[in-house]
């Protein structure tokens, strides 16, 4: 379940690429604060401090800029080209009452008894999006997979939600399958090369063989 | 046998110049593991096969690997022995052009260290210097 994890922000005055760079050399994480239907705010929050938070699963955050608190929920975070590092963070306003869609990962736990009979588990959905108050968002939706059984699937109905949490996303979607997996036909040495791709044909060619045989 | 389009509107293309950072297909989607690139390069449909073949024959039909890369562009060459010029070459192959960052193969259904195990073979196959991923979750 979430807690209130306190942090220091400061809001920014200048905005664009060129100095969120800067302040992200400064240790300082870019970030914007939008909702409850007041002005968006771009703020820049240690990068460090709550990188440490977020991994340790805090996703509820009272924002400290001055004497101003707003309690805010992540809401959607950016990572550099190699997922590596964070450049960016997305905060909700919330109230500490308030219902609110989010995703969480669903964890399989166990060995399917259908993967002893040649099957291969393969998770389809990794997150489930789901309501509940702002407190009560779990870290994680964990599923006990042992009992399918070969070309048997695991739904988003069957996931034991925690208490007041309601599924938004379809009931009837596939979290979890087992399938046998059909194995690849290899190709005879002597085939390949053989195919050339189809060139889709133009009217400018067909102009230049008709000039061709004309002349 | 090595993957090539099946209809390509010209048959040959200009070499070009791989500029930038992947921006797309730079996370783990479909598994659980991935091999993502870490400098921009050409990789030949032979190397896309090999690479395959190297963790498939290792998972032994136990997990399942899924190709991210497609070789779109063919690559030209002249026969031996044959003066410059007279025209551009025949095609000889294709290859796909991969940016930093590009998540070239995926497996799931397996645990992490024989997808490790997996794509420590597949990374031998490759013309590019590559790293082992684990997928995200999304806020």
């Amino acid at each position: 379940m979430s807690k209130v994890s306190v942090i220091k922000a400061e809001p920014r005055s200048k905005l664009g690429s060129h100095s969120s760079q800067k302040s992200r050399k400064n240790g300082m994480l870019p970030g914007v604060v939008y909702g409850h239907k007041k002005e968006a705010m771009a703020i820049s929050v240690p990068a460090a401090e709550f990188l440490q938070m977020f991994r340790h699963g805090s996703h509820l955050f009272e924002l400290q800029m001055g004497e101003q608190t707003e309690t805010v929920l992540v809401k959607a975070v950016q990572y550099d080209y190699l997922g590596t590092n964070m450049i960016h963070v997305d905060f909700s306003r919330v109230d500490l009452t308030e219902r609110v869609k989010v995703s969480v990962p669903v964890i399989l736990r166990g060995t399917p008894v259908g993967t002893q009979s040649g099957g291969v588990l393969q998770q389809v959905m990794m997150d489930v999006e789901i309501e509940c108050v702002v407190t009560d968002i779990p870290e994680q939706i964990r599923a006990n997979v042992s009992k399918l059984g070969l070309d048997e699937s695991l739904y988003t109905k069957d996931l034991e939600l925690p208490a007041g949490a309601k599924l938004v996303d379809d009931p009837e979607a596939i979290v979890a399958s087992v399938s046998e997996i059909a194995e690849a036909v290899e190709a005879a040495p002597g085939e390949e090369g053989a195919a050339e791709p189809e060139v889709i044909s133009k009217g400018k060619e067909v102009e230049g063989e008709e000039g061709a045989e004309e002349k | 046998m090595a993957m090539m389009p099946k209809r390509v509107k010209y048959r040959k293309f200009h070499k070009g110049r791989i500029h930038g950072k992947a921006t797309r297909g730079n996370t783990v989607a479909y598994g659980e593991f991935g091999l993502q690139t870490l400098e921009a390069g050409r990789i030949t449909a032979q190397q896309i096969e090999a690479g395959r073949m190297a963790a498939t024959h290792y998972l032994r039909r136990e997990g399942r690997v899924f190709i991210r890369i497609f070789p779109h562009t063919s690559y030209t060459g002249k026969p031996l022995e044959v003066r410059m010029g007279k025209g551009k070459g025949e095609v000889v192959g294709w290859i796909a052009k991969v940016k930093p960052g590009t998540v070239l193969f995926e497996i799931g259904g397996v645990p992490e260290e024989t997808a490790k195990a997996a794509f420590s073979r597949v990374a031998q196959k490759m013309p590019v210097m590559v790293r082992f991923v684990t997928r995200q979750h999304t806020v």
